[in-house]
């Protein structure tokens, strides 16, 4: 090898040496969270803020005073202790917090959301509504008006009027979609109305998309309904009895009592997936109140034997009245 | 004897126990003290981008002595020479011994041919090709071919067959080589030609010099006052099929040639690698090549080195010899084949308890020496077989496995940014192998595109995921085997060149 190239490669040597022995307690201290103070020959434990807020490119506050980076920034060589800090967006409402940065970790306040001062208000419908209700697939709204349903995309577009019925009950409890989507339960306290949607314009008997038909009218104020059987029960809560009323064909529908209550149950919960439902009910036992206790009632296929059997009945004694 | 065994023994298991080790114990420190493998991770990636910036200003003065010495016409200074002890050119035979198992017709005859034009009097040369017995008939009858083909434009053109099972003998490259060096000798003794002369270069069989290597190599050979006290080593090219070759497995021999290139300016490391050359003298005067060991390439250096009590040498030589790049048609057997040549390499650990075992007989070597080389042969193979590892799979283990608490610190926060700074900087040496590329390509045959040449360009910004895949598993393997004392069979890499 030549000289000159065994001497440049000596100087490489002992520069790549010096150079990482340089560099290394540099880079360990600086991702171990500490910091050299190269004047006074101290290395002190720092700790970092990291901030992220949405919108991005807030300013920062740190103590009342503007840090140069916006969102998202990283603040490091922070002494330990309590920091006021506050993230500001012209045009959004301030977000302001006390952090404590720890010594040799991150102090992380990455989720901020930065609310706007004005909001982003659209009106969908320009004409009166009494209520809305929006499919479970979310990809339609209808609208209960003075002059009858309408529907409407998502963002208010493609208006129709599907059915002209406007006689809505007031103060409406709840409001709930068939699981295939085809029908809505739409009730208050004591009043049930059925909507027909997508009605089959080769069985409907006028040329609306919607029918509706009030389908209950309850002696004892609802608590809550539930779809049975795909579509064709529903099960009506009241404040003092479980019963489940058929839909299926017309003129008088069915109604099996299922169960009554010794005291209006503070909570009902519907469970699909195993038809089980689950109410609260006081036990009285030789006419003492013993507190309320959690009952499941299963209305699976057993339950279908029962009410098979009750009907039965009924129809026996409907024969026997009729001879 | 029995103390010789568990000192061979000993030896054996230190490689692949410090690298199991290593690897081992930060896999499990990265679960229970994720902070001291993450403060490992930040100093071992420091140091990692300064040593590959330190080779890449090598490799780049490597380069540039090249470039300058590919100018020289080697021949007319070896005319000029008046050597002290009068030794002159003319008086220097160059033997070129292929040790071939079933290479055919279209690799051996290209390489015969670059001697056919190399510029140094052919009747100062000798082509002995030994062909394994066992590669059969068809290798036999083609080696044949060739003697008919050239005898009349060497000194001579000796063939010969190696046979199988000759006690003592394992099958390896190096048996084979050494028969057909056994076979010169026959012929130097009957033409009473001076062994001090005769330099014999040992070649693979698809290696194809340079018109001016053997007048360079006589060059080095004159001027260099203790020649017998050396090796000649060239600078391995593989540019035999390189524009033909995968992506992959041109990366991996260009890379393995720059670090020969490396290595020609770290002196003090320098060992025989592949095809190199010798004087005659010092090759019988130490024995031949090892007989049951494969890497017969760096364990002939060895050799010589004890044998002269250390005061043996390799001296570069800025000429380069070109080879085939071991490519295949699929990618996944181009990577298989890579990694079966590239465990080969990695098998040069078995010099490690060879020259242990050495200087513990060689009294007149001193220890700071023994140390010294001691340590060279196991800081590159340890290096070769955890750098990958650590850069890619273990670096992120302390995020991994270190729990939320480590997350929340600075340092398992500031892990992935200073190890991707890191790995950034590093990327420079890209551009360093690219421009070093481009410059050492031979020209584009006219069946491939122009576009190869993009190719030839952007392939290097696969190598951290070829590095990651390749770069370190062939020495944990070679090393695992030989800790196990499972030892590795020579593996012929199949050379196929596009027709």
């Amino acid at each position: 090898m030549k000289d000159n190239d065994r001497l440049k490669r000596a100087i490489a040597f002992y520069f790549s040496v010096a150079l990482f022995f340089t560099l290394l307690p540099i880079l360990l201290s600086y991702s171990l969270g500490y910091k050299i103070d190269y004047k006074k020959f101290k290395i002190y434990k720092t700790g970092i803020l990291y901030l992220n807020s949405t919108p991005a490119g807030a300013s920062i506050y740190i103590n009342g005073k503007l840090h140069t980076d916006l969102t998202p920034a990283r603040i490091e060589e922070l002494k330990p202790g309590s920091y006021n800090i506050e993230v500001k967006r012209e045009g959004f409402y301030a977000w302001e917090k006390e952090l404590t940065v720890r010594p040799n970790m991150v102090t992380k306040a990455d989720g901020i959301v930065l609310f706007p001062m004005t909001q982003d208000l659209k009106r969908i419908v320009k004409y009166p509504i009494y209520d809305f209700v929006i499919s479970d697939n979310k990809n339609r709204i209808y609208y209960m008006t003075g002059s009858g349903i309408f529907e409407s995309n998502m963002d208010g577009s493609a208006v129709k009027k599907i059915s002209p019925y406007s006689d809505w009950p007031r103060r409406i409890i709840g409001r709930k979609f068939s699981p295939d989507g085809t029908r809505l339960l739409y009730f208050n306290e004591y009043v049930v109305h059925l909507i027909y949607l997508n009605v089959d314009k080769s069985e409907a008997v006028s040329e609306d998309k919607a029918i509706v038909e009030q389908i209950l009218i309850s002696e004892y104020p609802i608590i809550d309904l539930f779809w049975y059987a795909g579509s064709n029960y529903i099960i009506v809560v009241s404040e003092k009895d479980i019963s489940v009323l058929e839909l299926l064909g017309g003129g008088r529908r069915n109604v099996a009592l299922v169960y009554k209550f010794n005291t209006r149950p503070s909570n009902v919960y519907y469970d699909y997936s195993n038809n089980s439902l689950y109410f609260t009910d006081e036990k009285r036992e030789l006419g003492l109140k013993e507190g309320n206790r959690l009952y499941r009632l299963d209305l699976s296929q057993s339950f279908f034997n029962k009410m098979l059997k009750f009907l039965m009945k009924m129809e026996a004694k409907k024969g026997h009245g009729e001879k | 004897m029995e103390r010789n065994k568990f000192y061979k023994r000993l030896f054996e298991i230190i490689p692949g126990l410090l690298t199991w080790l290593t690897l081992g114990g930060l896999f499990m420190l990265a679960f229970v003290r994720p902070l001291w493998v993450a403060i490992f991770v930040i100093t071992f990636d420091l140091y990692w981008v300064i040593r590959i910036s330190y080779l890449s200003l090598l490799l780049l003065l490597a380069y540039r002595r090249l470039e300058r010495e590919k100018k020289i016409d080697w021949l007319k200074r070896c005319a000029e020479l008046k050597p002290p002890d009068g030794l002159y050119y003319k008086d220097i035979y160059h033997a070129v011994l292929f040790p071939a198992y079933r290479e055919g017709l279209d690799i051996l005859v290209p390489s015969i041919s670059s001697l056919e034009n190399a510029n140094y009097p052919k009747d100062r040369m000798i082509v002995v090709i030994s062909v394994e017995e066992r590669a059969g008939q068809k290798a036999w009858d083609d080696v044949s071919s060739l003697k008919e083909r050239y005898k009349d434009k060497f000194l001579q053109f000796i063939v010969t067959r190696h046979p199988d099972n000759i006690p003592g003998e394992v099958k390896v490259k190096g048996a084979n080589a050494t028969w057909g060096a056994k076979e010169l000798k026959y012929f130097l003794d009957s033409k009473k030609i001076n062994y001090s002369n005769v330099i014999i270069s040992c070649f693979d069989a698809d290696t194809c010099a340079e018109k001016e290597y053997f007048g360079c190599l006589a060059y080095h050979y004159i001027t260099n006052p203790k020649r017998m006290q050396s090796s000649y080593q060239p600078i391995p090219v593989y540019n035999n099929n390189v524009w033909h070759a995968r992506s992959i497995a041109r990366l991996l021999e260009l890379g393995s040639s720059f670090m020969q290139m490396i290595e020609t300016m770290r002196l003090e490391k320098f060992v025989t690698f592949s095809s190199h050359s010798m004087s005659f003298k010092t090759l019988v005067d130490v024995g031949y090549w090892p007989v049951d060991m494969i890497s017969d390439d760096s364990v002939i250096y060895w050799k010589c080195f004890l044998y002269f009590n250390g005061a043996y040498n390799v001296t570069p030589m800025y000429v380069t010899v070109s080879m085939d790049v071991a490519t295949d048609k699929g990618i996944i057997p181009t990577i298989i084949k890579q990694y079966k040549q590239k465990r080969r390499w990695a098998w040069g650990i078995e010099n490690f308890p060879y020259v242990m075992m050495g200087f513990r007989e060689n009294k007149n070597i001193p220890m700071l020496v023994k140390m010294r080389r001691a340590f060279n042969i196991l800081e590159s193979h340890y290096t070769w077989a955890v750098w990958a590892i650590i850069i890619t799979f273990i670096a992120p283990l302390p995020l991994i496995f270190g729990g939320g608490l480590f997350r929340q610190t600075a340092i398992g926060y500031n892990l992935p940014g200073v190890s991707a700074t890191l790995f950034n900087i590093s990327l420079f040496t890209i551009f360093v192998c690219i421009f070093i590329t481009i410059r050492l390509l031979p020209p584009r045959p006219k069946d491939v595109k122009r576009s190869k040449v993009f190719v030839m360009i952007i392939q290097w910004f696969l190598s951290p995921l070829v590095a990651a895949v390749l770069g370190s598993t062939p020495a944990v393997d070679a090393q695992t085997r030989l800790m196990l004392g499972k030892y590795m069979h020579f593996y012929v890499t199949e050379k196929s060149r596009k027709k």
